[in-house]
């Protein structure tokens, strides 16, 4: 029967050659739908040889019948793993029509699959790189900025909770209280979003910047707060016996000697920034993990948030070791 | 010795109390320049937060300090005794040095740096003059090839002297020891109590708080024996450690010690 049918399909063939150079564009258009019904039939090769018969357009004429019937040709390749032969057919179309993104698709996804896993994704990453490198520098420049300015809110707050003056000291465990006990996303939402309503319009990056710096604030105001009071009592005294003001203790003495015990817990905390600056995506920020969001919805492509994730790791990798050396260079004088 | 009319410091029932705790109770104290005083007594006598009211590192709930001949500490106003305001009470302490028991070295210093600090950062002074005074306070307690270490390399005797050059740097004319010898290793008591002698010998005037009854034999001018608070009896160190000490508890005291 299939014998039968092809053989048919070899004298139509022959027929169609013949005919082939007076043959108008209704006629191609017939000339696809009697392949679709040899399709129907099971005939593929016989659909094929018919499709082929659809020349090029000429310069400015309608290429409508040739694009489809190439593109039918390429699935029906395809669909018997020719790919070669499908490659070429959407090559053939891509020829004159260069943005057809039906071909470009197709040769993508076939030429994606002919190469080997690795190089799929090693191609993926190159082609995201860029953009999340984009989003790693933004996300690099709020982690700096917040570095810059938590740890001057954070002693701030430390002093004021350290001081024997009631208000002061009931404000600042107040504000410890408030950016400790709601959810940063929150307080973020609250700035960017809620603020304007009182008629205070942030940019993004400074009411980013303000909802990480007092977030982070607080907490490393408990963190200095801890490592002042750790520090020796008699410390304080041997500075005052020697005339100091508790200004002249608290700056020559005392803070010198928290740096090595503050090192390891704010390395904690500035590691965890690096990680929470992907809150600040939900604030109309691109910075890393919205770069890597956009990317991921664009292309349904795992390949875009591995990528994302291995960028958070050399950050947070980069900040352990700095965080360690610093820490080391700190307590030298306790070194024997 | 040359000992002046006008006491250097003059307590006058000064009293500190902790919470139910009556710390000092009533003292009265006079210090001559050039006197070196040594306290003894019993652990909790009071003998040690006497010497820091001294210096208000302890506040006297009660009482009159007098230094130099003026009244320093507490002010009166609108009938009511205030501390004073801390750039005088800073101002007193320039003046007076003390040197603690467990050292209160600074350790992110350099054993130079220790001793810098207070001319350099409290008087201010240029780095080179701060520098120049330090060295000579470290030649004095012999510790000049000690300079640029930190003091977590340094021996108990060695931290005892560089305290001691922190303190002198500042130039005092009183100067406290609170127990300089108790945290110390009994073969590093000697170097300590040497520096502290050189001291005395120079004509400073001192009061040591101690158990080390070297101190109160060899160097004092006068012994006082404190207990719960007071002073229980006064004199010199002949009348003190002579076969005629009258009171019983000093005795035991003493025999315990020997």
């Amino acid at each position: 029967m299939k014998y039968i049918t092809g053989r048919a399909a070899m004298a139509l063939l022959f027929l169609c050659m013949l005919t082939a150079n007076c043959l108008g564009s209704a006629d191609y258009d017939q000339l696809f739908r009697r392949s679709s019904d040899l399709m129907a039939q099971g005939d593929l090769d016989g659909a094929l040889a018919l499709l082929k018969q659809v020349p090029a357009p000429a310069a400015g004429a309608d290429g409508s019948a040739f694009v489809s019937s190439r593109m039918q040709a390429a699935r029906i390749h395809a669909a018997q793993n020719e790919t070669d032969k499908a490659l070429a057919d959407c090559r053939e179309v891509l020829k004159v029509f260069p943005d057809n993104s039906e071909a470009r698709n197709l040769l993508a996804a076939m030429e994606r699959e002919q190469r080997a896993p690795w190089a799929t994704f090693l191609a993926d990453c190159l082609r995201f790189l860029p953009s999340l490198a984009k989003g790693a520098m933004m996300t690099l420049l709020l982690v700096l900025c917040t570095m810059l300015v938590s740890p001057l809110g954070g002693l701030l707050i430390a002093l004021g909770r350290l001081s024997r003056f009631r208000p002061l000291s009931g404000c600042c465990w107040f504000v410890i209280w408030f950016f400790r006990g709601t959810p940063l996303l929150l307080q973020l939402f609250f700035i960017y979003y809620g603020l304007p309503s009182l008629g205070i319009t942030l940019a993004p990056m400074t009411a980013a910047v303000i909802g990480l710096g007092l977030n982070y604030s607080a907490y490393l105001g408990e963190i200095i707060r801890g490592a002042i009071q750790s520090i020796d009592h008699g410390q304080m005294e041997a500075a005052k016996a020697i005339g100091m003001t508790y200004g002249q203790a608290m700056r020559r003495v005392i803070i010198p000697q928290t740096y090595k015990r503050l090192m390891p817990p704010v390395g904690n905390e500035f590691i965890a920034l690096i990680k929470d600056t992907a809150l600040v995506s939900t604030i109309a920020m691109v910075e890393l993990m919205r770069s890597a969001d956009q990317l991921f919805n664009t292309y349904f492509n795992v390949t875009a948030l591995v990528l994302a994730a291995a960028i958070y790791l050399l950050l947070t990798t980069i900040f352990t070791f700095v965080f360690e050396k610093i820490e080391y260079r700190a307590g030298i004088y306790e070194h024997r | 010795m040359n000992i002046a009319n006008v006491p250097l410091l003059d307590l006058k029932g000064i009293t500190k109390r902790f919470k139910t705790l009556t710390a000092v109770d009533g003292v009265d104290l006079q210090v001559f320049p050039g006197e070196k005083l040594v306290i003894i007594g019993p652990s909790g006598s009071g003998k040690s937060t006497l010497l820091r009211s001294i210096n208000l590192l302890d506040e006297p709930d009660e009482g009159v300090i007098r230094f130099d001949g003026q009244e320093v500490g507490y002010v009166t106003r609108h009938g009511r005794r205030h501390l004073d305001r801390p750039k005088a009470i800073c101002a007193l302490r320039t003046e007076i040095g003390m040197v603690f028991q467990h050292f209160h070295l600074f350790p992110h210093m350099t054993v130079l740096g220790n001793v810098m600090e207070g001319p350099l950062t409290v008087q201010r002074k240029p780095a080179v003059e701060a520098r120049k005074i330090a060295e000579d306070m470290l030649a004095k307690v012999g510790l000049s090839d000690k300079r640029d270490v930190y003091p977590a390399t340094l021996s108990g005797g060695q931290k005892q002297r560089v305290a001691i050059a922190r303190a002198l740097a500042m130039r005092p004319k009183l100067m406290l020891f609170d127990e300089p010898t108790s945290a110390l290793d009994p073969e590093l008591v000697g170097e300590v109590f040497d520096a502290i002698h050189t001291l005395a010998v120079e004509g400073m005037t001192m009061i040591i708080v101690t158990h080390h009854m070297g101190f109160a034999r060899e160097l004092a001018d006068r012994v006082i024996f404190m207990e719960g608070g007071r002073f229980l009896d006064q004199g010199t160190p002949q009348e003190f450690f002579g076969n005629e000490q009258g009171n019983e508890r000093i005795r035991n005291f003493l025999n315990r010690l020997m």
